[in-house]
């Protein structure tokens, strides 16, 4: 399978915070055909690990694989379903969109509605007054779906021009891609550090995987990989990254001085390209949790650039998921045990 | 049966976060009968123990409650006042409220304050004095207050101040009592936790110690059983509330199903929650060290953080009965 076709069957999973197990059975599969051992934590967190020659130190590499989603919270006198959100939503992405009912006997489409009909103010249609349209009436629709139901939106992925990738759940689906790619360029090359592979879940909601995850791994250091805004006109420049430009490297307190300095001299070194963001305080992804988990663990942040974030029309490049795969593998390879402990002094 | 003398006894002690002392030692006297040990950790957590060989299980009923501390003391004697938990400036309004040493509180607003947004720093307490002098021989700046509960109840309800979560002390009180003739091979650790209502403190140094295979929350949860307030599907009546979900925690589909199954087997009525709002001690415990699968049960409970929060006693009975089938559970390791 190509790394295109990972992609996209990682896109067209369902994996919506808390209910990661579909994706978690198709991303096992992948971290299985460069790892040695596989499990699942508690929480559900995929951990693969990839053995080094060393003496044992850790690093840990982290993309989340759940997605924000829907989740069904009543039903109508009409039989029109209201629902909950698990992660942030823009309620102007939601409205008209086809969407799957993941009900415990079958899956059945839907379309989100307003509730009242819409005014031609410009306004967005709030979350509250967004309903779900079946076609069922209320004594039908009872009998098949519960509250609590999982609902995803129906989306099959794109392939625009340039190898651009376009559909639900790049973010951050998109970094698994990147973890794939730098496990198959480790068997490589000859490494100390013992390497986990780990797709996170519940990190729209509160990075609650990287929490726990982190803190049974306990590793020396640790990657966390996420999405970042991709230019597009209406983002400043300060705030987004160019497609086709390489991985983002945060600068900020979230981010190992040390470990991040080494990383740019690895990309400079081996012609990788990156680019550069800047989050003072806690990033908005697993790194902030993993980095003040137990004593402290040194942690860096790459960002794959993505256009439209938390739509179903998430666009990435193919290039970029490459490109920082490649990095990830480098810069692993090139920490031995000495350089290890070089890197995390202060 | 409904042992309304306990409850009773339960909601009229003072109890705010960060000082549960009284309501700690009655639980503690309630309870050393029937557990093997008990112990009150450095947070002040009262964790009660009955030994087993199996699966872990820890439960976290609170013990605390909202209230409000006292900022300052103006000339005239009236207390400004902050909240401890979240308190609603119209909820308060000219509420009786009493501290530890049983001295009364009104509150009140400003004269000019605007009743469309009303501020909690535009009210005060009236403690009936005449200046600050008098004011400051009666309490100090630090002083924490909750509302005076007036109990009552009828055939169908349960009405009081602090049902949330007198509630769930009363049902991990009462678990207590009915495992001791029904004992299982399930180690059980029944925590009383302090501060959930500022953020879940005690449960989460409660679940650090005691490293739980499983942990189940007991708690109040909101309803959407009054007039133009469909958007949640609990109403009050329909049987203990099983999460599915709320701010702080996606319950795994597992406990959730789990819960919903037994349920059917002990023909215990239920009711699926999803609370748009708010948390419980759940969230502290599932994120505990590498993660604790957790779960929720909740009492179906109107105008939570008023003084008259109204729970019905049909649903206080299937959810104890729920709480209780679990703990006595011992294919529950099976989850695990």
């Amino acid at each position: 399978m190509s790394i295109k076709e990972k992609l996209i069957t990682l896109s067209e999973a369902s994996g919506v915070s808390g209910y990661e197990n579909e994706v978690s059975e198709i991303i096992k599969k992948y971290f299985s055909e460069f790892t040695d051992e596989i499990y699942e934590d508690i929480m559900g967190n995929v951990i693969a690990l990839k053995k080094g020659n060393g003496s044992g130190k850790k690093i840990m590499l982290m993309a989340h694989m759940d997605e924000i989603g829907l989740m069904l919270s009543n039903i109508d006198k009409d039989g029109r379903l209201r629902f909950s959100t698990l992660g942030g939503f823009d309620p102007r992405t939601l409205i008209y969109q086809d969407v799957i009912i993941h009900s415990k006997n079958k899956k059945i489409d839907g379309i989100i509605v307003p509730e009242k009909p819409t005014k031609s103010d410009g306004k967005a249609v709030m979350i509250p007054d967004l309903r779900i349209d079946t076609g069922y009436k209320k004594d039908e629709i009872e009998k098949i779906v519960e509250i609590g139901d999982i609902i995803t939106i129906d989306r099959k992925v794109v392939e625009l021009q340039n190898n651009y990738l376009s559909g639900k759940t790049f973010d951050d689906r998109a970094c698994l891609g990147s973890l794939l790619i730098a496990g198959e360029e480790l068997k490589k090359f000859n490494h100390d550090l013992d390497v986990y592979f780990v797709a996170s879940v519940e990190e729209e909601v509160g990075t609650r995987g990287a929490a726990t995850g982190a803190y049974g791994i306990n590793p020396d250091m640790a990657i966390a990989i996420d999405v970042t805004f991709g230019r597009t006109l209406e983002l400043a420049e300060e705030e987004s990254v160019e497609m086709d430009k390489g991985v983002g490297f945060t600068l900020g307190g979230n981010i190992h001085h040390g470990m991040r300095k080494f990383l740019m001299k690895t990309a400079e070194e081996y012609s990788l390209p990156y680019q550069i963001e800047i989050t003072p305080g806690p990033t908005g992804t697993d790194a902030r949790s993993i980095q003040i988990t137990r004593q402290g663990i040194p942690t860096i942040l790459m960002s794959v650039p993505l256009r439209y974030m938390h739509t179903s029309t998430e666009t990435i490049s193919e290039k970029d998921v490459i490109s920082t795969g490649k990095l990830i593998a480098r810069f692993i390879a090139e920490i031995d045990d000495e350089r290890l402990e070089e890197l995390l002094c202060y | 049966m409904f042992n309304s003398e306990l409850f009773e006894k339960l909601v009229s002690i003072h109890s705010p976060s960060g000082d549960e002392e009284n309501i700690r030692d009655i639980i503690k006297k309630e309870i050393e009968d029937y557990v093997d040990s008990i112990e009150i950790d450095r947070l002040g957590n009262l964790i009660a123990k009955i030994e087993g060989t199996g699966p872990k299980i820890m439960v976290a009923a609170h013990m605390d409650q909202i209230g409000l501390m006292v900022t300052k003391i103006e000339d005239e004697g009236y207390l400004r006042f902050t909240n401890i938990g979240g308190i609603n400036p119209y909820n308060i309004l000219h509420q009786r409220f009493v501290f530890k040493d049983g001295l009364i509180g009104i509150v009140s607003k400003n004269g000019k304050a605007d009743m469309k947004n009303l501020k909690l720093s535009d009210m005060f307490l009236d403690i009936g004095v005449k200046d600050k002098n008098e004011a400051e021989k009666k309490v100090s700046i630090g002083d924490m207050c909750t509302y005076l509960s007036k109990y009552q109840e009828d055939e169908q309800r349960i009405i009081s101040a602090c049902v949330d979560n007198r509630i769930g002390c009363y049902m991990a009180i009462e678990a207590i009592k009915s495992l001791k003739d029904q004992k299982s091979e399930n180690e059980l650790y029944i925590v009383f936790t302090v501060q959930e209502e500022l953020g879940l403190r005690g449960a989460t140094t409660a679940a650090f110690g005691i490293e739980p295979d499983i942990g189940i929350a007991v708690d109040v949860t909101g309803s959407g059983d009054t007039p133009d307030d469909e958007a949640f599907a609990i109403k009050l009546g329909n049987g203990a509330a099983i999460k599915v979900k709320d701010r702080g925690i996606v319950v795994d589909p597992k406990m959730k199903n789990y819960m919903i199954d037994l349920a059917k087997e002990k023909n215990i009525d239920y009711q699926l929650e999803i609370l748009e709002y708010g948390a419980t001690d759940s969230a502290a415990m599932q994120l505990s060290k590498a993660g604790v699968l957790a779960g929720v049960i909740s009492v179906p409970t109107r105008y939570i953080h008023s003084p008259v929060e109204t729970i019905y006693k049909k649903d206080l009975d299937q959810s104890l009965k729920l709480l209780v089938e679990l703990l006595r559970d011992e294919n529950i390791k099976e989850l695990i």
